[in-house]
């Protein structure tokens, strides 16, 4: 019988795993104050749905969490903004990297020029360092179609890295996969 | 191309590793998990009924109450002393009664603005005849965090007016308690998410 106790462990083993990678996943994609709320409420979720979490593979389940958790603050916020038309659908703007201070306008141009659905599932790739499996489990498909996206959504950052920063600006452009070399 | 393509988006990653985050071990750490595991995870009560369904509610006659539990504390975190925001109590709902297939009008955001309740929301849980969800969204009629709804005539009648499920957004009106179908409640498509909008302006 599990009782309260197990349960807080439980709990606790399974916050300790994913506080960090929910924290970077949300921090990535709001503001620290929504990004702090959104926390709090994933976890409050991992804590009420503690059986359904599936052992081994607490990250991505709470990153899809914490994905659902932050969508609907969107859409609060956007509706608020009259912005409901464009929450039909996959559209949520919440999975556009925020712009930062960094060193590198031609990448961060390259990948706001994407599709979002591509922009998300490179993100997912880079930044939270997820295998394709993890990546369908946080959006929910299957491995096989996360393979596809995500091989065309490289293919397609690659060339818009390319085509934004050409050779004759005098740097070196993105290899494909066609034009690696040795 | 792999790891090339990789270390560039890294370059722009706004939340590089030598950022740090909150540790659970740290004293705002163990509060918010704390207070987290203080929650119960369901919590619900019923109140009093109000008056009759409407006449687009097909489903006819419920109860409505107003449940004096389920405060949901969730911890802002930043300190010991700030108890962040706490949830009122949640809503309660009926489905409402069986023959929800009774005649229906066609659904206009006009008919739609005048009910008493709508709110856009989560399902977190279905148990026995009860969904509760979360709400995401007030459009008129209250501001409690969660809504509960009962199904008098049984789950799989609620559920075959709205298919509710755990993890679906749904949009729901109600009024005097009582769910209102015949398209007035759905699932959050965006037929649906257009027809609230424009029922609910601003």
């Amino acid at each position: 019988m599990i009782t309260d106790r197990d349960r807080q462990h439980r709990f606790e083993s399974v916050a300790a795993a994913v506080a960090d990678p929910v924290q970077r996943y949300l921090r990535r994609r709001a503001n620290a104050a929504d990004a702090d709320d959104a926390y709090s409420e994933t976890l409050l979720t991992l804590w009420r749905r503690l059986d359904d979490i599936p052992h081994g593979a607490e990250v991505p389940w709470a990153l899809s969490v914490a994905r659902k958790v932050l969508g609907n603050q969107r859409r609060s916020t956007s509706r608020r903004l009259r912005l409901v038309e464009k929450v039909g659908g996959t559209s949520h703007d919440m999975f556009v990297a925020p712009p930062g201070d960094d060193d590198h306008p031609e990448v961060h141009a390259a990948l706001m020029a994407l599709p979002e659905a591509d922009r998300e599932v490179l993100a997912l790739w880079a930044w939270e360092e997820l295998e394709p499996r993890e990546i369908a489990a946080v959006l929910e498909t299957t491995p096989n179609a996360i393979s596809l996206r995500l091989s065309r959504a490289k293919a397609k950052l690659a060339a818009e890295i390319a085509r934004q920063n050409p050779p004759d600006a005098g740097q070196e452009p993105v290899e494909t996969a066609q034009e690696h070399q040795p | 191309m792999n790891d090339e393509l990789r270390n560039m988006l890294k370059s722009i990653d706004p939340m590089p590793s030598d950022v740090p985050t909150e540790s659970v071990t740290s004293p705002e750490g163990r509060h918010r998990l704390e207070s987290i595991m203080s929650t119960e995870t369901t919590e619900r009560t019923t109140k009093p009924s109000r008056t009759r369904a409407p006449w687009y509610a097909a489903a006819a006659a419920a109860v409505v109450a107003v449940v004096a539990v389920g405060a949901i504390a969730i911890s802002s975190g930043d300190s010991a002393t700030d108890e962040g925001p706490v949830a009122g109590p949640p809503l309660e709902l009926s489905g409402g009664e069986s023959n929800v297939m009774a005649s229906c009008i066609m659904v206009t955001p006009e008919i739609l603005a005048d009910v008493e309740v709508a709110f856009a929301g989560t399902v977190t849980d279905i148990e026995g005849e009860i969904v509760t969800l979360t709400v995401t969204d007030w459009f008129t009629g209250g501001d409690a965090d969660s809504v509960v709804i009962t199904a008098p005539s049984g789950l799989e009648a609620l559920l075959g007016s709205v298919p509710f499920a755990v993890d679906g957004d749904f949009l729901v009106s109600a009024t005097n308690g009582v769910v209102n179908y015949c398209g007035l409640s759905g699932e959050a498509t965006s037929e649906m998410q257009a027809l609230y909008s424009a029922a609910f302006p601003g």
